[in-house]
């Protein structure tokens, strides 16, 4: 069996240290040897163009991948597969594939088959040829118990949510009016994402919106459920977030 | 700044391979190409006025071409090309013209007077679309035309019942605001020579038509009741009854012209009317609407037939023995009839050949002349041996009215040329001067459907029989409206309905890029608006790789910033992403036994 590593990435820290931990105790139960790696994987540095500086920063991650020995990361971030795809040393698979694969913490299975809440999936547009992972979030809303639609533009032919590219520091006004667009997409006020940065991007649009982790490890939503809040328009909860993940990762293995 | 070679290659290909700006199949089929896709999405919106500016940038006679056209852009149309059912361009055309047109509406703006004077000869749709586009460089234009009214062929040619001449005049109406001077009834080679006018004026445009008909020698020719298709129209418009039409009229010919004549006859109170065409009945030249028309009002169509002999009595034609035709084109699709045993006599007491055109030589031998008199002259440019003389129309080789327009659009850029001193063929982009094929690739519009093409309302064929009178009755409001709305609006706009951020910044990406290798260089924001998400990628024909192309161009720009952003905003990615690196925020934990 390979040995495994987690990756959480980024965004999903610093929106949701607790959905980190327990995803990440959930695996280890699967995976007694898994390590783990929270970091950033570079993609904004080789967004903005910065290819030398990103190069330098990517090479440590993978620095940090070989000292874990790992030969297969677990990813849960798009942009993390895409960018640690462009690296043969290891195997690179979504977490959103692996959960199919393993299956759901079974406690968790069939606990919102009395949900009146109908989600929208919104595809990550920068995995919108895996197939493999929007097969693995609509397999984790159904064991769940959770319904969901398909927007017109789905899955291959998704849209964007308006955060891609690092526009949204450069061109404010264009980003916000991609969101708008996207959240007007969808027929049902509850939105699903696979990212974080999708997320937020609904909500700053007007939408109702909860990562997939959300409706895994948290409470059950109903149709007159607020969405958690959107904790990565401050700056500082979400650094505050992203430390408390990373100690919380420590404590899952003392 | 610059950028790497592999940048420059691909914006290099967008620019040039992109086809937002390619033109619609049938913009590009039509030889003036005017904007239908335009006008007709104008008139869905009920705003004729617009519509009509819209016609009027290229077409200074609308409610003519609107009526006349042979409308080869109908051809072209896609729902012609996939589903054999085009849109009524030309019908719509004349509705918009009908409902719209006024004088208000006429652009008469010209350049300031250049001291330079221009002949034309001929007042047909060649001479005066060149004498239009030469006045509006600031040329004095003056026309000399033999017959006493205007508009050539059109006016002496297509019958009343098709083109109402107080429209030609109206429409021609327009020449003389542009101070255009017309000098009617007076014959170059006649009653003034064409030397005198090659000398005197700084240029001529020779745009004299074909207005002699080709008779083919049969037996027995001689007799009485016989004529030829360019007198008898012409004797007919003029109102000059030369010739009279008597008993049963026999036309022989198979393209529009042979209609005409056989529709003209029916008018005059022929006893019957047929025509005798040699080509077979699907290789009939004749337009599908024309011959339906005269088969409405009576006229019987008899195809594949040459003729042999002319049989008469007392002087007078009474029949006309035809052989059978087997084929009319030879493999290289040169005319050479073949025929067969069969025979066919067909009793007539008028017959009337419509059996093609000539042009009368008007240069008294000055210039060198081809098949049926047609001028030889460079087909770019319509330059002949003589430095300032140019040919359009019918004596270059047009064949529809608007052709003959393109041509003499295609003389006068010559000509305008000539006087300012500038090259013939320098820079000049040949292909926009005449029809072209769309290279348009592009799919169909999602969830489309064949639907049926709306035709106009017509005269009752008894009544329209009765009389001159005009016989088509062209659309209403709402058959108008319905038929636009069947128009695919041909363009390739894929990525711009799916990028916002492109319709910020440019009309289509081959027009952004375009003006990136003018200006060498393009606005950073651009390339940093792109949200990298390959929509656009998914529905262009080409497959081009936006967001790659503005990622390379984003390292370059970062490069010649000295390693940061140019986007002041991007301030903040900086020290986000030395959090998102630093001890303080990372860690990493080998699991498992060492």
């Amino acid at each position: 069996m390979s040995r495994k590593a987690f990756l959480p990435g980024c965004a999903l820290p610093s929106y949701s240290p607790e959905n980190v931990s327990q995803c990440l105790k959930y695996l280890k139960t699967k995976f007694p040897d898994l390590s783990v790696v929270q970091k950033c994987c570079g993609k904004p540095t080789s967004a903005v163009g910065q290819a030398a500086l990103f190069s330098k920063r990517f090479a440590g991650l993978v620095e940090d991948i070989k000292f874990c020995g790992a030969d297969e990361v677990i990813v849960a971030c798009q942009s993390c597969m895409k960018v640690l795809k462009g690296c043969n040393d290891y195997k690179t698979t979504s977490l959103w594939e692996l959960f199919p694969q393993i299956g759901l913490p079974p406690e968790m299975v069939g606990k919102a088959k009395d949900s009146d809440a109908v989600f929208s999936v919104q595809d990550s547009c920068s995995v919108r040829d895996y197939t493999g992972i929007h097969d693995g979030i609509r397999w984790i809303l159904t064991e769940l118990g959770y319904k969901y639609e398909e927007p017109e533009r789905t899955r291959a032919t998704t849209r964007c949510c308006g955060f891609g590219g690092m526009v949204g520091p450069a061109n404010p006004d264009v980003a916000f009016r991609v969101m708008k667009r996207r959240v007007d997409d969808f027929k049902t006020p509850y939105i699903v994402t696979y990212c974080a940065a999708c997320r937020q991007s609904m909500l700053k649009a007007g939408g109702k919106a909860w990562h997939i982790l959300d409706l895994v490890f948290g409470d059950v939503v109903y149709a007159n459920t607020a969405p958690p809040e959107d904790v990565l328009a401050s700056p500082v909860k979400a650094w505050k977030n992203r430390y408390r993940s990373k100690s919380l990762i420590k404590k899952a293995y003392k | 700044m610059a950028y790497e070679k592999s940048i420059m290659d691909k914006v290099r290909e967008i620019a040039q391979d992109c086809q937002g700006g390619h033109m619609s199949f049938c913009n590009a089929r039509c030889p003036m190409h005017t904007d239908a896709t335009r006008y007709i999405e104008q008139i869905r919106e009920n705003k004729l006025t617009d519509a009509v500016k819209t016609i009027r940038e290229k077409l200074f006679l609308p409610g003519t071409l609107g009526r006349v056209c042979a409308h080869p852009c109908e051809l072209e149309c896609r729902r012609n090309t996939e589903y054999g059912q085009p849109i009524s361009i030309a019908a719509l055309k004349r509705y918009a013209a009908d409902k719209a047109d006024s004088e208000e509406l006429w652009d008469i703006t010209k350049k300031s007077s250049t001291g330079k004077k221009v002949a034309v000869i001929g007042a047909g749709p060649a001479g005066a679309q060149a004498a239009i586009d030469i006045s509006r460089e600031g040329h004095a234009v003056t026309i000399y035309e033999k017959l006493t009214v205007v508009g050539g062929m059109m006016r002496v040619g297509i019958p009343e019942y098709r083109l109402p001449r107080n429209l030609i005049d109206f429409e021609y109406s327009y020449l003389t605001k542009l101070g255009i001077e017309f000098k009617l009834g007076v014959e170059v080679g006649k009653d003034i020579s064409f030397d005198e006018l090659s000398n005197n004026y700084d240029a001529v445009v020779l745009a004299n038509g074909a207005h002699k008909s080709f008779v083919p020698p049969v037996k027995g020719i001689e007799a009485d009741g016989i004529t030829n298709a360019v007198d008898f129209l012409r004797g007919v418009s003029l109102g000059e009854n030369a010739f009279e039409v008597k008993g049963k009229v026999l036309v022989i010919g198979g393209g529009d012209v042979t209609m005409d004549c056989a529709r003209t006859s029916v008018r005059l109170g022929a006893q019957s009317v047929t025509v005798a065409s040699l080509e077979c009945e699907v290789e009939l030249p004749a337009s599908g609407h024309e011959q339906h028309e005269a088969r409405q009002e009576g006229v019987f169509i008899n195809c594949g037939w040459g003729a042999e002999e002319i049989l008469s009595e007392g002087g007078s034609v009474k029949a006309v023995v035809f052989k059978q035709c087997l084929s009319v084109f030879d493999a290289e699709g040169r005319f050479a009839p073949t025929y067969g045993e069969e025979k066919l006599t067909i009793q007539c007491d008028t017959l009337i050949f419509a059996t093609g055109q000539m042009v009368v030589d008007a240069a008294n031998g000055a210039l060198d002349q081809g098949a049926g008199g047609r001028y030889i002259v460079d087909r770019n440019t319509l330059s002949t041996k003589i430095d300032n003389v140019f040919v359009a129309g019918d004596s270059a080789g047009g064949t529809i009215v608007v052709e003959a327009m393109a041509l003499g659009r295609k003389a006068a850029i010559s000509v305008n040329r000539l006087l300012s001193g500038v090259d013939l063929t320098k820079d000049r982009d040949f292909k926009s001067e005449y029809d072209f094929k769309s290279e348009l690739d592009i799919p169909l519009p999602k969830d489309v459907k064949d639907t049926p093409r709306n035709y106009t309302k017509m005269l009752d064929p008894i009544e329209r029989t009765k009389s001159f009178v005009e016989c088509d009755l062209g659309f209403d409001e709402s058959i108008a409206r319905a038929e636009s709305e069947r128009c695919l609006k041909c363009e390739c706009k894929e990525c711009m309905k799916e990028c916002i951020m492109f319709n910020d910044f440019t009309l289509y990406p081959g027009a952004l890029f375009k003006k990136f290798l003018e200006d060498g260089d393009m606005e950073p924001i651009i390339a940093y608006s792109c949200n990298m998400c390959d929509q656009c990628t998914l529905v262009c024909p080409k497959e081009f790789k936006f967001a790659e192309l503005f990622g390379a161009m984003r390292k370059d720009m970062v490069k010649a910033n000295h390693g940061q952003s140019p986007m002041p905003g991007h301030k903040a990615i900086n020290m986000h992403q030395k959090l998102g690196f630093s001890k303080l925020f990372t860690v990493r934990i080998r699991g498992g036994s060492k």
